[in-house]
């Protein structure tokens, strides 16, 4: 009997070959595909997400620095969360900069501590010419966002020198912690900027929440502004925040130390901050 | 394929006593030693000499079933409802509506500390399409659904606890809402034990949830709509 050569027939005869298509097309999917998410919470990232601050330090120090001599001159600006379009215009503004060595984002990368939100923040901010490097920020530690964070960025405290300055990161987000007397990890700040290092000429501190805010662990304030405001070698020139989503620059406490606070991303400005001497520095506000 | 051949002795588990139905009727052995136990009790099923009754047939719709066994069970990945996700439904509204119970499980090597995620989901299948003359596949072209599901997991940073006055974050870590369309296809392989057609089918959703939406519609320039979407993969048969 001859054989029926119906589409249908067709097909069956096929069967097994797209039997196989289907499996592949199937596994290739599960494999690589950031559409299969387990929970918004989860923690994974793609290799091109992970420790995006060992990279970004990689590539700062691969870098001349572009003022030369004792000068660093660098973008600060903040609060980057659930302001995508504000991003992409941010970063067209910042690549037209000259001289400028990084962006310094101080904190509240995400809003909601989800993984993705974070990588929606790099697909836009991996377009800067320039390493950017941020401080964890109170949202960034919301459900799973430690960790998230963590692997997309990296540790919470951490320092880097630069341009004749060292810079120290540091997490103050204690209402997060429930406010359990360890953050800021007071005696790791202490230790980071009490080494001199040759060549180092000023210190920088950054942190999302500034110590007179009261999402900061209130018995730690005074040992914190203490330790900033203390004998160091080199002196601390000023602390950068974010958090409050607005400009700023004061000296709230009586030993003088100042603290700036940056725009957030959806204020469509930020500052470009020249740091030279001891203690001397310019702010330049841009608008974007 | 050939143990499929005997799914339909199972019927007849519906016209034994109630205590030869709470032998798990999943397997055959146990099927059988059921028909056994009640074999042995004459007591309970007198032997009268009644002229064959036609086999038990539930009416249309699902109402002759017991409300606390579930129609179908489930078998996931990912969609935001767990890695491994497992869970039992219910179908209504003439096969167009399932409801199902969900629990999903995402290992610490994704998360602080090893996540469970409950789900309670329903879906809704407009069309079931027959395909092929035999009528043994079944396709429904489009599905549309919304599901709530609540994640526990130690290490998550709560929203809403005592680290916060009221209304610091509006919304919460652990509980999302959130939607998705999707398709199903499906195959019948037998029937169950009220004579209607089993299907086993494989289904896709892709959704979103209330963070996720949030934050495209107060980006509507600056996110697309692929950024925000998560793909499910199942099975689904009846039982």
């Amino acid at each position: 009997m001859p054989q029926l050569s119906t589409p249908a027939n067709i097909l069956l005869s096929l069967r097994r070959a797209l039997l196989a298509g289907v499996m592949l097309l199937f596994s290739g999917l599960i494999a690589g595909c950031d559409l299969l998410e387990f929970s918004p919470n989860e923690t994974r990232a793609p290799k091109e997400y992970r420790d995006l601050t060992r990279k970004n330090l990689e590539a700062l120090q691969a870098r001349p620095n572009p003022t030369g001599g004792d000068t660093v001159r660098f973008v600060f600006i903040g609060d980057s969360q659930r302001f995508y379009e504000e991003a992409e215009a941010f970063v067209q503004s910042v690549n037209r900069q000259r001289n400028i060595a990084f962006v310094a984002i101080s904190g509240d990368i995400s809003d909601f501590g989800l993984i993705r939100e974070l990588r929606w923040v790099h697909d836009r901010l991996k377009h800067l010419d320039v390493p950017y490097l941020t401080v964890v920020g109170n949202h960034d530690l919301v459900a799973n966002g430690r960790e998230a964070y963590q692997r997309v960025y990296g540790p919470l405290n951490y320092s880097f020198e630069y341009g004749s300055t060292r810079f120290v990161f540091v997490d103050t987000n204690g209402r997060e912690y429930g406010f359990n007397g360890r953050v800021p990890d007071v005696p790791w700040l202490q230790q980071t900027l009490a080494a001199p290092a040759p060549g180092i000429r000023r210190q920088v501190v950054m942190s999302h929440v500034p110590p007179h805010d009261e999402d900061f662990d209130k018995q730690l304030e005074t040992s914190y502004v203490q330790t900033l405001s203390g004998p160091n070698t080199p002196p601390v020139a000023f602390e950068l925040n974010g958090h409050k989503h607005d400009f700023g620059i004061g000296q709230p406490y009586e030993n003088g130390l100042t603290f700036i606070n940056s725009y957030s991303f959806e204020k469509r400005q930020y500052v470009v901050l020249t740091v030279w001497g001891e203690k001397e520095f310019k702010l330049d506000t841009v608008q974007y | 394929m050939r143990r499929l051949l005997l799914l339909p002795l199972l019927g007849l588990a519906a016209a034994l006593p109630a205590h030869a139905q709470l032998s798990a009727p999943g397997t055959i052995d146990s099927l059988s030693l059921a028909l056994v136990a009640s074999a042995a009790e004459p007591a309970v099923t007198p032997a009268v000499a009644e002229p064959a009754k036609p086999a038990p047939v539930a009416p249309s719709g699902l109402t002759a079933q017991p409300w606390y066994r579930p129609h179908h069970v489930v078998l996931q990945t990912a969609g935001g409802q767990g890695m491994v996700t497992a869970g039992v439904g219910y179908t209504t509204l003439r096969g167009r509506v399932d409801v199902d119970a969900l629990a999903g499980y995402v290992p610490s090597k994704y998360s602080i500390t090893a996540m469970g995620i409950f789900t309670g989901k329903l879906t809704y299948a407009p069309w079931t399409l027959p395909v092929g003359a035999a009528g043994r596949w079944q396709v429904r072209p489009l599905t549309a659904g919304a599901l709530v599901s609540y994640t526990a997991s130690q290490g998550i940073n709560d929203t809403r606890d005592e680290k916060y006055y009221q209304g610091y974050y509006w919304w919460s870590a652990r509980t999302r809402i959130g939607g998705f369309v999707g398709g199903k296809v499906s195959r019948v392989i037998g029937t169950n034990r009220y004579g209607h057609p089993r299907t086993l089918g494989a289904y896709y959703e892709l959704g979103t949830n209330d963070l996720y939406l949030s934050s495209i519609f107060t980006n509507l320039g600056g996110l697309g709509v692929h950024d925000i979407l998560t793909l499910g993969l199942g099975v689904k048969m009846d039982l």
